[in-house]
């Protein structure tokens, strides 16, 4: 599998470390973020923690280029075939991107 | 209480020594050269400053500072991709002037500087075998088409980090490239580098590029 990294262009999988879903967003956490709590916000976040799907088929992962540029990068991939649809930066990759207006 | 003297010393003192190494070949297929006492240093533009560090680097280097995988030489030193809006910029040591102190001037207020010339081995590896060489160590192609003169990459060699960029072309054609390697990393490359040149025969040698 090779991976096109959008700063270095494309590489061989070795140079890059494989983190995992990328769609899990922090949900809120009223009673850590300084409120009294909410209900059900402690399963949920247990949820967001720990708990993930095993897709068969197309996923967003995260990718992180330790190998290369040291960025993380969002893939879409299908985990059955290896194909990637896509690379593009993760949000924050790049200060003038990120930055950009 | 006891004086000390300081000597500046590199990190590959021990591992090079300069002469003819490997297979008793007439003519080396790999020239590997160890480059000492150069300035280097870091630069990061800040969030959403790239333009300005971009222009600011033009200005002082003379050279438009590279926005993707490239080396550009400008009359101050040659600048080096290593990432998303950041690049190395290296140049003779002056030894008169820390190296930051350099280059505060010209980029205040929109990126942060770090010394690095301290920090890296610069390694140079040429010779007529140097990509068969390379291609024991390193996943990239090296091929002229693929990479040229001028191209850059942050990669790995050997599972290290390096920085490594394609040099104008040695008088016998041979391709050059650079290596830049964390210092504590260095002697373990150097090895690593000779082992994978040594049944091309090796011609080793140290170069100084210090501002006399
Ligand atoms: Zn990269």
């Amino acid at each position: 599998m090779r991976i096109a990294c959008p700063f270095c262009g494309e590489r061989e999988n070795g140079e890059f470390t494989y983190l995992g879903d990328a769609k899990p967003k922090r949900p809120a956490m009223v009673a850590i973020d300084g409120g009294a709590g909410a209900p059900g916000e402690a399963e949920a976040f247990y949820d967001y923690v720990y708990l993930r799907d095993n897709f068969a088929g197309e996923m967003s992962e995260y990718w992180y280029h330790g190998g290369g540029c040291r960025s993380w990068l969002v893939i879409e991939r299908n985990t059955l075939t290896h194909d990637i649809k896509s690379v593009r930066a993760a949000p924050g990759a790049g200060a003038a991107k990120a930055g950009a207006k | 209480m006891a004086d000390f003297t300081w000597t500046t010393r590199s990190p590959l003192q021990q591992a090079v020594i300069a002469g003819r190494h490997g297979a008793a070949i007439a003519k080396a297929g790999i020239r590997l050269s160890e480059i000492r006492d150069f300035d280097l240093v870091q630069v990061f533009a800040r969030r959403g400053q790239w333009a300005a560090t971009a222009k600011a680097a033009k200005a002082y280097f003379g050279v438009a500072a590279p926005t993707g995988p490239k080396a550009v030489t400008g009359k101050k030193g040659v600048l080096v991709w290593s990432g998303a809006d950041q690049f190395m910029a290296l140049s003779p040591r002056l030894g008169t002037i820390q190296p930051v102190d350099g280059l505060r001037g010209v980029f205040e207020g929109f990126a942060s500087l770090s010394d690095q010339s301290d920090g890296r081995c610069l390694i140079r590896l040429s010779g007529p075998r140097v990509r068969e060489m390379l291609a024991k160590v390193n996943s990239l192609d090296l091929h002229d088409g693929v990479f040229p003169i001028g191209a850059a990459a942050t990669t790995s060699i050997d599972h290290t980090a390096v920085n490594l960029w394609r040099d104008a072309d040695a008088p016998d054609g041979s391709p050059v490239f650079n290596v830049l390697v964390f210092s504590s990393f260095a002697d373990s490359l150097w090895h690593t580098l000779v082992d994978s040149a040594a049944e091309y025969g090796i011609e080793v040698e140290t170069v100084s590029i210090a501002v006399d």
